[in-house]
């Protein structure tokens, strides 16, 4: 048995991988539904050959020497491990998406799972909002936050920060804010917004009488007012596009970054005529 | 001992009655399902009440837990020591501890004056939102989860005195109640149960009445319920008894009367029969006297008529050559020749029935005086029946046609003769008397049964004979269908015993108005001991077929 382990292995080591005649090699993190989504969109989009490769059913995945045989024209990475994993390698330009906290190289890009800031801005607009409070982790939003800064500058919306290191500083941190906020917008900041710290957002809402603007309309049900969620679904085929481009020769380190081009708003009917708030949704 | 124990306790007279009875059962089960119901409502209060102040301190925890989840994950401890100060402040707390998830106390709370009594310790799990998960995996679109996630605890310790009060309250006031209760029910069980056993009390008393024998009570109840018809039914039953009684009454009164008349005729019969018996007794008297009045003269008469006998025999050869020589002469009147001849009958005729006479006078002594010594005497059948009939001539009536036919060779027996003829004469006057208007035949037969070793003589007529009812009681004694024609009733019981003192048997045969046949049946067991074969006697031939007597 011993010996049939052995020859069946050196047969695998010694005999060449066959050429895989593909374009794309399609990194994904897990079997996730919102990947699956994603990915879906991404061959609706791209119909350049492909092969998949989930990485949770393999306990460690060699890219770079899948490049290095296989030699696919690009690399999409679906999820942070599948970004980090591909980053690894720099013979094949990378496309990510469904990443929250990118932190591309010079010959990646792709589409981030933050909608531009200038979406929840006009929806402050929208419902009146002149001060809204924001929590956030430097570190982990405070390349977003200086855009949407940069954004609300040429608003009416001004922005009060409050900076978080932990979690468990976030209620404290929402205290602080106390009379001095029209909204609130949770950002989908993992040290802002962790599960202990979430019903703080909504106890401050209900408290304050103030409207929170959230990314996912889970939060609706909490007692979020609006929701600006993503479309996984388009951002795959929004990726899908920027990889067609990739494969007919555009250079990655010329395709800039981008923000879901799709969100859908939805909002709480209850909190918003409670608060008495104009109705955003349909926008 | 145990003697002594059970009379202590004996139901006193009292309570033996129905009415009682039910009072004190109905009252004991009241008495018991208000104890039960108290003792049921207590424990169900107490366990409501210790339920309730349980949920109240859960309920408090819960909230404690709720308001504290966000000061304990912001580790904000002057909040979470003001929510523990507040939750103490509750009458049922008596310390309030929050801690984290790592064990660490986060706050704590404790009133001042610790009660004394039993407490319940309450730990409620502070969670984070089941439905909250991180932004990333929001945004990936995963699902909500069921789990929770524990970040602390909070402890109550609760203050149960106040069960302990409560159950003493409720107790009081279930006691009060209860006996309350129970003293109502009671009076009003009293007052129905008075009024429904009243009719049963006036059921009873009419019974008891009747029962100790006044039957003309009744028992008056109107309705119509059970107990009014058991009243009636009672009513009716006594009703039938009274009237029993007085029939028995009426019976007894002529039941006495009966054996009263019953008794006197008896009394009469008895008398009749003595006055028979000792006519008969009188009459064998009678017949000794007169044998021994009638043999004196007779003896003389026949001494007499064989003197004259002799002397005319001797005058006669004088008389006749009187007669030759003087011619005929008279003698009383008649012609010497034809008063020869008949002076010398008379003179036989004289003796001869004189002789006849000492014979029917020592038949009639022995008929009167009997005795058994005559057991081992000679007895001739034929010679019997001829002194049977002797004895009868004077009784048989012309109009009887008796009729002997006596068997030959028939041998001597042992046995009384005079006996015998005692019981042959009882059976001729039975079969004389038995024929109709007295006219009739009466056949007399003897015979010798060689084969059995037997004599036997019949006699039988034609008369009424008797009927069946009669024939049970013919060899009772006393027992007559003639009582009022002199019979005694002994006639045939004397001829049964002395038959069957001979070693034989009677037998009659009868149907009515067919006649009726007497047998004597005599056993012949001792004949070898009698040699000798008599003849007929007295002039009865064994050819006779036929011996008429007029």
């Amino acid at each position: 048995m011993q010996l049939l382990r052995f020859l069946l292995l050196a047969l695998l080591l010694l005999i060449p991988l066959p050429a895989f005649g593909y374009d794309v090699l399609v990194l994904q993190s897990l079997h996730e539904k919102g990947y699956e989504e994603a990915v879906n969109g991404f061959k609706r989009e791209c119909r350049a050959s492909m092969r998949r490769v989930v990485l949770s059913e393999y306990a460690e995945a060699d890219v770079t020497r899948i490049t290095r045989e296989e030699h696919p024209k690009l690399i999409v990475a679906v999820g942070d491990r599948a970004l980090a994993l591909a980053q690894k390698q720099n013979s094949t330009p990378v496309l990510y998406m469904m990443v929250l906290n990118p932190k591309p190289r010079r010959w990646a890009t792709g589409v981030s799972m933050l909608l531009d800031p200038s979406r929840y801005l006009s929806v402050f607009e929208a419902l009146g909002s002149q001060k809204v409070g924001v929590v956030y982790d430097p570190s982990r939003s405070g390349a977003y936050l200086k855009r949407a800064q940069a954004v609300a500058a040429r608003s009416r919306v001004d922005l009060v920060l409050r900076e978080v290191r932990a979690a468990k500083e976030t209620p404290g941190v929402l205290q602080s804010l106390r009379g001095k906020v029209d909204a609130l917008w949770m950002l989908p900041d993992a040290t802002a917004v962790s599960p202990g710290a979430t019903e703080a957002y909504f106890l401050f809402s209900q408290g304050e009488r103030v409207p929170v603007v959230t990314f996912a309309d889970v939060y609706l049900t909490m007692g979020g007012a609006v929701a600006l969620t993503i479309d996984r679904f388009d951002i795959g085929r929004q990726l899908g596009g920027m990889a067609q481009s990739v494969l007919e020769g555009k250079p990655v380190e010329e395709i800039p970054p981008e923000h879901p081009r799709r969100a859908i708003i939805k909002s709480n009917d209850g909190v918003v005529r409670q608060l008495k708030l104009s109705s955003v949704t349909g926008r | 001992m145990k003697k002594r124990v059970k009379r202590k306790f004996r139901l006193s007279p009292f309570t033996k009655s129905f009415r009682v009875r039910l009072y004190l059962i109905f009252t004991g089960t009241i008495a018991l399902l208000t104890a039960a119901f108290v003792t049921f409502y207590v424990l169900t209060e107490i366990n409501a009440y210790r339920s309730t102040l349980e949920r109240e301190g859960r309920l408090l925890a819960t909230i404690l837990s709720q308001n504290a989840r966000l000061p304990l994950f912001a580790e904000n401890r002057e909040a979470l020591s003001a929510l523990a100060e507040g939750t103490s402040r509750q009458s049922s707390v008596v310390s309030v501890l929050i801690i984290d998830q790592q064990g660490r106390v986060a706050a704590e709370a404790r009133k001042v004056e610790i009660p004394q009594g039993e407490t319940v310790k309450m730990e409620v799990e502070i969670t984070s939102p089941s439905s909250v998960l991180s932004p990333e995996s929001v945004l990936l679109g995963h699902q909500e989860t069921d789990k929770q996630r524990v970040i602390g605890r909070v402890h109550l310790l609760l203050d149960m005195s106040a069960v302990r009060e409560r159950l003493v309250n409720l107790v009081a006031a279930s006691l009060a109640i209860g006996t309350l209760f129970w003293v109502a029910v009671s009076l009003l069980s009293y007052q129905v149960l008075k009024r429904v056993t009243s009719s049963f009390n006036m059921l009873m008393g009419g019974i008891e009445e009747i029962g100790s024998g006044k039957l003309s009570a009744r028992v008056d109840l109107e309705g119509d319920d059970e107990l009014a018809r058991a009243a009636n039914a009672i009513n009716a039953m006594a009703a039938s008894l009274e009237l029993r009684e007085l029939e028995n009454l009426a019976l007894q009164e002529e039941l006495l009367k009966a054996m009263k008349l019953e008794v006197q005729e008896e009394k009469k019969l008895v008398m009749a029969r003595l006055i028979q018996t000792n006519k008969m007794t009188s009459l064998g008297l009678l017949l000794s006297s007169m044998a021994h009045e009638i043999n004196n003269p007779n003896a003389s008469i026949r001494f007499s008529g064989y003197m004259i006998g002799k002397v005319w025999s001797d005058a006669v050869p004088l008389l006749d050559r009187v007669r030759e020589e003087e011619g005929d002469f008279y003698l009383g009147g008649v012609p010497f020749e034809k008063a020869r001849q008949a002076m010398a009958d008379n003179a036989g005729k004289i003796v001869e029935n004189s002789e006849r006479i000492a014979r029917v006078v020592q038949g009639l002594r022995d008929y009167g005086v009997g005795g058994d010594a005559h057991l081992h005497q000679k007895l001739e059948l034929n010679a019997a029946v001829s002194a049977a009939l002797s004895v009868l001539a004077c009784q048989i009536k012309k109009d009887v046609q008796l009729k002997t036919s006596l068997g030959a060779g028939i041998p001597v027996i042992p046995g009384s003769q005079s006996q015998i003829e005692q019981v042959l004469i009882n059976l001729i006057l039975n079969a004389m008397q038995a024929l109709d208007d007295g006219e009739g035949e009466v056949h007399l037969t003897t015979r010798h049964d060689a084969h059995n070793g037997e004599v036997v003589v019949e006699v039988s007529d034609n008369g009424v004979g008797i009927k069946p009812e009669t024939m049970e009681h013919l060899f009772e004694p006393f027992y007559s269908t003639k009582l009022d024609r002199g019979g005694s009733g002994l006639g045939l019981y004397i001829s049964q015993y002395i038959v069957v003192e001979h070693g034989g048997r009677l037998q009659l045969t009868s149907a009515p108005g067919k006649g009726t046949m007497a047998r004597v049946v005599l056993p012949t067991a001792h004949a070898a001991s009698v040699r000798g074969m008599v003849s007929a006697q007295n002039g009865q031939h064994a050819a006779d077929a036929l011996h008429q007597v007029g």
